[in-house]
């Protein structure tokens, strides 16, 4: 059984429309004017049991109204969600048992008290006994090293030690499925970095299913063996990691120093990225025009440097953002 | 119920950091309280004169409770925190948590004016002392009951407040309700008893919340009866049935119009 399905979800939302000045403002009050939004548009798809995926887009996509619609903050217009079974529009306080939530760009913790007595507090609201988020809250400050800081006021916490604080106080109720909304937004790489190994810890250990939108190409890379990207709403696609990698994996940047200025043009297979004279660099659809050939028209005796990688899977991305648009 | 305790006493743990703050505010408190002082002992020629069925110091044991109950359960911050909440789509993250939003509130609010209720009865008793000399003659039960119907009372304003303050899931900004609601109370409720409002008016402002929420405590501490209590009680538990009631109401119908920004 699927841990998440979601059939034909769709969601519009009515926004209000303002004429410009203020002949327009008290239009606004005596007659006002609505346009429909489609925010999400018939989207399907299924999540098993501990898997990690990523659910990313461009802004305004849909991805955070399809996350808080998964988790009953909001009403779907149409469509059919279970997520662990339970339809989060009917039963949403018994869903909130099995869940956890963090979005990165809001704190869930009383900032005046210390992640420890911030613990003791979401242990209450999820009816834990005593004893047994003492037991937890052992458990988790070893997993995510929170010694230092545990008796700290959250107030005086660094960002990266709050969102591991946000991350312990979202499981502590040992929720089944862990929805990550942009986990590590404002964070340095080597924050970020940790946050990442103590997630991929967490889902080790406790088999918690990871839903994540992150705009952070290092999240998803890292993080998710699936990857599914919406756009304008819909899913533009659904697919392993790996898959997403290899088949756009047929271009291959190629950057090269050379002795003397070449004159090289735009060719089929061959488009020119940068041209400084002396250093030039390439994209090779290599469908059209293998490498050694490409390197051939350069004449190798020519090189001084050369380096040959593949596109980065953030450019990946956001050729299949704007593909869509 | 372990779980509205909690949010209570974190709420209270969190507010124990402004403590200062609440002493401050103490001083508008007493400045209110002694001009009252002065317009009473003008009002009163004569110390055993009764006015209404008041006397002067009776009066001024009045607005000495009734203003520690405005001052209390005054939520501007209350109700502009969840107007603020409700337009920028913050109460979603309240939603999917397994606390009911409306006991929620009650308790983070209780818990954040617990520290100034209890400074200001102490000191506003203080206050009391030291201008009349005497406080009215209440027994230990006596004095019990009336801090559970000042409780209570804060109870029925924090409902009232959330109410006004989920207006803003209808209209753009619920402060001006709630502008409106303070003075009524401020100005109905806590400056003059009932008995001083003329005889047309006494019907409806004996219905209306400020006989729950300010006049029947502070006549309950200037004058006790047995009988009053139990008036005042069932008013308490019936406003706070309809207040709790309504609150509800108007969140399940307003969280279906909820639009969160940025998704």
């Amino acid at each position: 059984m699927s841990i998440i399905e979601v059939k034909h979800l769709s969601k519009e939302f009515k926004v209000k429309i303002k004429e410009k000045g203020f002949k327009g403002s008290l239009k606004s009050i005596v007659k006002p004017k609505y346009k429909k939004v489609k925010a999400v548009k018939n989207i399907n798809f299924k999540v098993e049991k501990g898997e990690m995926i990523a659910f990313i887009g461009p802004n305004g996509a849909g991805k955070s109204t399809t996350i808080k619609m998964l988790t009953g903050i909001l009403y779907p217009d149409k469509g059919d969600i279970r997520v662990l079974d339970i339809d989060p529009t009917k039963n949403r306080k018994q869903l909130a048992y099995q869940i956890g939530t963090v979005f990165g760009q809001k704190e869930q913790l009383w900032t005046h008290l210390t992640p420890y007595d911030n613990f003791k507090f979401f242990g209450a609201i999820y009816d834990i006994p005593d004893s047994r988020v003492e037991k937890k809250i052992q458990e988790l400050r070893e997993l995510f090293e929170l010694d230092e800081f545990i008796d700290t006021p959250v107030r005086n916490l660094s960002l990266g030690q709050r969102i591991r604080c946000e991350i312990v106080a979202s499981l502590i109720h040992e929720p089944k499925v862990l929805f990550l909304d942009e986990p590590t937004i404002g964070l340095d790489p080597v924050v970020k970095e940790n946050i990442r190994t103590l997630i991929k810890r967490m889902n080790k250990e406790y088999k918690t299913t990871i839903f994540l939108t992150s705009h952070d190409v290092g999240d998803i890379e890292k993080l998710c063996k699936r990857v599914i990207i919406v756009n304008k709403g819909q899913i533009v696609l659904d697919d392993s990691m790996e898959n997403l990698k290899y088949h756009y994996l047929n271009k291959k940047i190629v950057e090269v120093k050379m002795k003397e200025k070449v004159n090289l043009e735009d060719e089929d297979g061959i488009t020119i990225l940068k041209d400084k004279g002396y250093n030039l660099k390439l994209e090779i659809d290599t469908t059209k025009k293998n490498v050694t050939d490409a390197i051939k028209l350069l004449n190798p005796d020519n090189i001084i440097d050369i380096n040959i990688s593949n596109i980065p899977l953030e450019t990946i991305i956001s050729d299949i953002y704007k593909e869509e648009d | 119920m372990r779980k509205y305790i909690f949010i209570f006493k974190s709420e209270l743990m969190s507010n124990l950091q402004y403590v200062f703050n609440t002493f401050t505010g103490f001083i508008g408190y007493f400045i209110h309280i002694f001009i009252f002082l002065n317009v009473w002992q003008y009002i009163y020629s004569d110390k055993s004169q009764i006015i209404n069925g008041y006397t002067m110091n009776q009066m001024i044991w009045y607005v000495i409770v009734t203003e520690i109950l405005w001052s209390v359960a005054n939520g501007r911050k209350l109700c502009r925190k969840i107007s603020e909440d409700v337009r920028s789509g913050n109460i979603a993250y309240n939603i999917n948590k397994p606390y009911n939003y409306i006991g929620y509130s009650l308790a983070n609010h209780l818990g954040s004016v617990a520290i100034k209720a209890l400074i200001y009865t102490v000191l506003g008793i203080l206050v009391g002392l030291m201008f009349l000399g005497t406080i009215p003659s209440i027994t230990i039960i006596e004095a019990v009951i009336i801090i559970i119907t000042g409780i209570l009372a804060t109870v029925i304003s924090t409902l009232l407040i959330t109410f006004i303050g989920l207006f803003s899931f209808y209209v753009e900004d619920s402060n001006p309700f709630f502008w409106v609601y303070s003075k009524f109370i401020l100005v109905l409720g806590t400056l003059f008893p009932i008995e001083y409002f003329p005889k047309v008016m006494q019907p409806f402002l004996n219905y209306s919340p400020i006989y729950a929420v300010s006049y029947g405590p502070a006549k309950l501490f200037t004058s006790f009866t047995w009988d009053l209590f139990i008036k005042l009680f069932i008013a308490q538990v019936i406003y706070i049935i309809i207040g709790y009631g309504l609150c509800s109401m108007l969140y399940k119908k307003g969280v279906k119009r909820l639009n969160v920004n940025g998704g």
